[in-house]
């Protein structure tokens, strides 16, 4: 929305935006990264999910439209900008003991509430050196802060979260994902407080010391949980995800640890990784991220059959699957897809059997079904996020959903939770000797499905220059 | 006692990449004989406050331009879209906008 009014003060022409309370400060910010100081908004006197009609326009045309008209017509001061008083990359903002930095760090917003090891210039001079990257390498830009990405930039909170230096080609795989235009970084404070979710694949899994056995989603493995915490604190201090800017999430959740699959299994079933899905090889290393809603787990799957196995996994997934139908149709048409973890032993059941992945997709699609009333709630009456409450029959019938959606006007009958097959995502990972699984629901376009490659090999930069110096090695 | 060694410390974020750039000029005289475009997200009763704004626009004596004219500024189109927004206005001859409704 503020995208929107930038894109009109591009053009020339002045604009106002109409917010909701609380949202002040992340407007001006999202206008600020966009190279717009001062963004001019109108305040509703309240979110108008709990207000009458009444209610809604009463305090709107007495509060709001006033601010609207002078956002319009009242003339500009000029309001300098922040960005002139910011350090350099370079420059030493503090120094103190640990306790000092720890605090310090924290106070300024620039910490997750943990202690975070201090990013001295030497310290983050010798995390790069190891693998030779120039440090002023720009990646690209933030989403929404607007502030360049380096590889610095990246290295620095690297340092801070207790990542190795061979776990930055990792760190700059998501970087380039989060800069980059498919994935959609600028939607991660959104109010659902869906977080991201890293799955590391390939080669890379053993040779950086990725964990995938048991436990595997849990902290408790310094690769893992060090790069998880790694992802909270660049969203927050490069691309500007703090309370007091981008970061409206109603709840949120802890930094997730990233999830590694298990590649030999997935070899010895002849499955694919995940990142596959997205143009990679079982022999390449890849990192694939999006955001992730809600997450069930799918406990005790009994059966020795893919025939026995399915309604359990059907049923995580419809279990799981809620409000985010609106990614199906609505918000985000077409963008739902839910991410399947099977553990080594489920994901063997169906390797015997000689299932391909894609024969599981469509077990899935034929049996993650629910009825069509309640689907029809969830995109319509239980959500303001779709216009009008549509029928999914005359959706169909219109030619906005797939033909399955609208086989009857039945409400009772049994619609799909994806638009095809092929949307449902599946990963091996975790325990190899528990049949468990976790279903996952994403948050559509608000963070898509994105891989990059993981490039291991010793940096073409080579000569790793800070200031003109050296680095430290 | 324990030694207390001291760190000195750099910057977690990083400066800005996009340069900076001044709104564009408000309305002078008011809303007389202005057109005022709206741009709707589809999202939070657009459809109740928008027409309640555009009531009192037109007492104003402004034309209102429909966020029919623009489409969904927010969902899978939206990067097209916004993309569109500059040539929209100057189609239609749109002197301000106004867009919501961020919650």
């Amino acid at each position: 929305m503020l995208r929107a009014s930038v894109a009109a003060e591009r053009a020339g022409v002045p604009s106002v935006s109409l917010i909701t309370p609380g949202f002040e400060r992340q407007a001006l910010a999202t206008g600020r990264g966009l190279g717009f100081d001062g963004m001019r908004v109108a305040v509703l006197d309240a979110h108008p999910d709990a207000l009458s009609h009444d209610e809604l326009v009463a305090g709107f045309l007495a509060n709001t439209v006033p601010q609207v008209i002078a956002g319009l017509t009242a003339a500009l001061d000029d309001e300098g900008s922040i960005a002139a008083d910011e350090p350099q990359a370079l420059d030493v903002v503090a120094t103190g003991t640990i306790d000092d930095i720890v605090d310090l760090f924290n106070d300024r917003g620039w910490s997750d509430g943990l202690p975070i090891v201090p990013p001295t210039r030497e310290r983050v001079e010798a995390f790069l050196a190891v693998t030779g990257h120039d440090p002023w390498r720009v990646i690209g830009v933030a989403k929404p802060s607007g502030r360049e990405v380096t590889v610095w930039s990246v290295a620095v909170n690297g340092v801070m979260a207790g990542c190795r230096p061979e776990h930055l080609p990792v760190l700059l795989a998501a970087a380039e994902i989060l800069t980059g235009a498919q994935y959609g970084a600028e939607h991660s404070g959104n109010t659902t407080g869906a977080d991201a979710l890293m799955v590391l694949d390939g080669p890379c899994v053993i040779e950086l010391g990725y964990h995938f056995g048991p436990g595997a989603h849990r902290e408790g493995h310094r690769a893992n949980t060090a790069t998880g915490r790694w992802l909270r604190l660049f969203l927050r201090n490069v691309c500007g995800f703090t309370g007091d800017e981008h970061d409206k999430a109603t709840f949120g959740n802890p930094a997730k640890p990233v999830l590694a699959e298990d590649m030999e299994v997935l070899a010895e079933i002849g499955w694919g990784p995940l990142s596959g899905e997205f143009g990679f090889g079982p022999d390449e290393s890849a990192l694939t991220i999006a955001r992730i809603n809600s997450t069930i787990m799918i406990g005790s799957v009994f059966g020795a059959t893919p025939e026995a196995v399915v309604p359990y996994l059907a049923d995580g997934l419809v279990r799981v699957t809620g409000w985010d139908l609106t990614h199906v149709y609505g918000l985000g048409g077409g963008h739902y897809r839910p991410l399947l973890v099977i553990s080594p032993m489920i994901a063997r059941v169906f390797g015997r059997a000689g299932w391909s992945k894609q024969q599981l997709k469509e077990a899935l699609f034929a049996a993650a079904r629910i009825p069509a009333w309640k689907f029809e709630a969830l995109i319509g009456e239980w959500s303001n996020l779709t216009a009008g409450r549509p029928k999914l029959h005359d959706l169909a019938a219109e030619g906005l959903v797939p033909p399955v959606f609208g086989e009857s006007a039945d409400p009772d009958r049994l619609v799909p939770i994806v638009t095809e097959a092929s949307k449902f995502l599946i990963a091996v990972a975790g325990d190899r000797n528990r049949a468990n699984a976790l279903a996952m629901s994403n948050d559509g376009l608000h963070g898509m499905w994105t891989s990059r490659f993981v490039d291991t090999s010793p940096s073409l930069d080579l000569v790793c220059r800070v200031d003109g110096e050296d680095c430290a090695g | 006692m324990m030694a207390c060694m001291l760190y000195d410390v750099v910057w977690p974020k990083s400066p800005m990449a996009t340069a900076r750039r001044p709104l564009s000029p408000r309305l002078e005289g008011g809303l007389a004989g202005k057109r005022v475009g709206f741009l709707w997200d589809y999202l939070f009763r657009g459809e109740e406050l928008f027409p309640a704004l555009a009531e009192v626009f037109r007492a104003h004596g402004a034309e209102v331009v429909s966020y029919d004219a623009f489409g969904n500024i927010h969902g899978p189109h939206e990067a097209q879209l916004v993309g569109e927004i500059p040539s929209v206005i100057a189609a239609r001859g749109i002197d301000a906008v106004v867009s919501g409704v961020g919650a």
